[in-house]
């Protein structure tokens, strides 16, 4: 069997996957925490060691992300876009549109029926169009980021906040929270406004069903609710929305090789 | 008002008329009349210098172009919608690089090379002045490609209202000379700054006071000061230690 790596080296989480002969035999994620060489070392082990191989038994190594230059092994290198929709079409083959909201930039794709990118925009100028806002107000309210979804579904009425910018939504947030207001009324307003901001960002471009979202973000089920309300869509996250990028680097790195 | 009542050794019943203004002006129960900073701003600027026909004010929160002819408002642009460009941003870098706020600017100057820092959020740029700090860069060089990114928000916001000779900066920005030396170098032209940068408003708003004071004339003044007498006692009495933040 051929044995193939994918490594995303993300800003903020590191992924990695096994492929055995085309299929998802195991997968790593770890926080990348500022140093990329060894994130990506730390991340392969852990999938390694869940496949029960050997670093022997890997044929090829195929990388995208933000640390693609530190990695200190061998590897193929793939252009980033296209290992998300190559990613997302492993998952699930009719996605038309794939929304990957990651913690320093969100990007929207037009893909094909064999996961090609046809179409795109990036937004990474901005926290606000981030998933970097979420780590910032969790850390403000002391919550767990995994349980901002749960909190925002039991809001009664969302806070509203006047602001589009991830520095001044941090105080605004902290000035809600003097005044009383709930945190899951917060939550909830939080996911509105990137919502909304994510939402300008997808209607750059003319989006067909189906969507898919994936990237950190799409763990926070309340975001992609509101997601949803927003673009009018119904929204698919996969079981493990964060490893599409490392999914689909294995995938176009074996190919190439093939070729 | 206490703090300057007291400097002065003045007593509340001498004060004529009071003008307030800035963000919290709407919160001055013993204010006879409100007007924005913008009036304000530019009243002390042209009062310290006459000749000045741009204002670019680096406040807390935003930052303002404020365009006078014979002192009188021409063209007015502000950011408050962003953190990049305000003082807030120096704050965030000054926290995260451990040197305080007040050396920042100083501290920039000593750079030769400055980084390059291409994010303008407030939160990127964060995470990149760590990201340049890990990869060996110095403080001096990350602070000076800081204030450069700035400068260049900054002066990109002012010049859609076309800069002109002379130019003041005012506001907190003002008392860092990082960021006054990059604006300049942006601009292509020295700047003044006023000897208290941070008080322009507050002046501009006293000459204001001034003026309406003198149209009113004393027997009007005399009632405004018995209705004004009524709401500052509860005022002072409510607030009897000030807190800190009160008094914007």
């Amino acid at each position: 069997m051929e044995y193939v790596v994918g490594l995303d080296i993300g800003s903020s989480f590191s992924k990695a996957v096994i492929l055995g002969d085309g299929s998802l035999l195991a997968y790593g994620v770890s926080p990348t925490s500022g140093n990329f060489s060894t994130a990506a070392d730390l991340v392969l082990g852990k999938a390694i060691q869940k496949a029960k191989l050997s670093m022997a038994d890997l044929t090829l190594i195929g990388a995208c992300g933000l640390g693609v230059p530190f990695i200190s092994r061998p590897f193929t290198k793939i252009a980033e876009l296209s290992c998300h929709s190559r990613g997302a079409h492993y998952f699930m083959p009719t996605v038309r549109t794939l929304i990957e909201v990651g913690n320093q930039s969100t990007r929207v794709m037009k893909t094909t029926s064999k996961g090609k990118v046809t179409d795109y925009v990036v937004s990474d100028k901005c926290a606000v169009g981030s998933g970097r806002i979420l780590q910032i107000i969790a850390k403000v309210l002391k919550v767990d980021i995994e349980q901002l979804g749960q909190l925002s579904e039991k809001s009664t009425g969302p806070a509203k906040f006047t602001t589009n910018c991830a520095v001044f939504l941090e105080t605004e947030a902290i000035s809600r929270i003097a005044e009383g207001t709930p945190k899951e009324d917060i939550i909830a307003g939080l996911h509105r406004t990137l919502a909304s901001k994510i939402g300008a960002i997808i209607h750059r471009l003319k989006i067909e069903a189906d969507c898919m979202m994936t990237g950190g973000a799409a763990l926070d089920g309340g975001l992609v609710a509101m997601m949803e309300k927003e673009i009018g869509q119904s929204i698919r996250v996969p079981e493990q929305p964060l490893i599409t990028g490392a999914i689909g680097a294995a995938l176009i790195a074996s190919e190439k090789a093939a070729s | 008002m206490r703090d300057v009542l007291a400097n002065s050794s003045l007593s509340f019943e001498e004060i004529d008329y009071i003008v307030a203004t800035g963000y919290g002006r709407i919160n001055v129960p013993f204010a006879d009349q409100q007007v924005t900073e913008i009036k304000c701003h530019m009243r002390g600027v042209h009062s310290l210098f006459p000749n000045v026909r741009t204002i670019i004010d680096i406040g807390g929160q935003d930052s303002k172009g404020i365009k006078v002819k014979d002192g009188r408002l021409v063209d007015f642009i502000m950011n408050d919608k962003c953190a990049a460009g305000t003082g807030r941003f120096f704050e965030v870098i000054a926290d995260v690089l451990g040197v305080k706020l007040e050396e920042i600017g100083q501290r920039s100057l000593l750079s030769e090379h400055p980084a390059n820092i291409s994010n303008l959020c407030t939160v990127f740029a964060e995470q990149e002045a760590l990201m340049r700090l890990s990869e060996g860069t110095s403080v001096e060089d990350i602070l000076a490609g800081i204030h450069k990114a700035n400068a260049c928000r900054i002066y990109t916001m002012v010049a859609r209202i076309k800069i002109e000779k002379d130019v003041a900066i005012t506001g907190g920005g003002a008392m860092n000379i990082g960021l006054v030396k990059a604006l300049e170098r942006k601009i292509g032209f020295p700047v003044v700054v006023a000897p208290e940068p941070l008080i322009t408003g507050a002046l501009g708003a006293a000459l204001i006071a001034g003026e309406t004071a003198a149209a009113l004339g004393p027997r009007k003044l005399e009632g405004m000061k018995e209705k004004r007498r009524l709401e500052a006692v509860t005022f002072f009495d409510q607030e009897s230690k000030p807190e800190h933040g009160k008094w914007h």
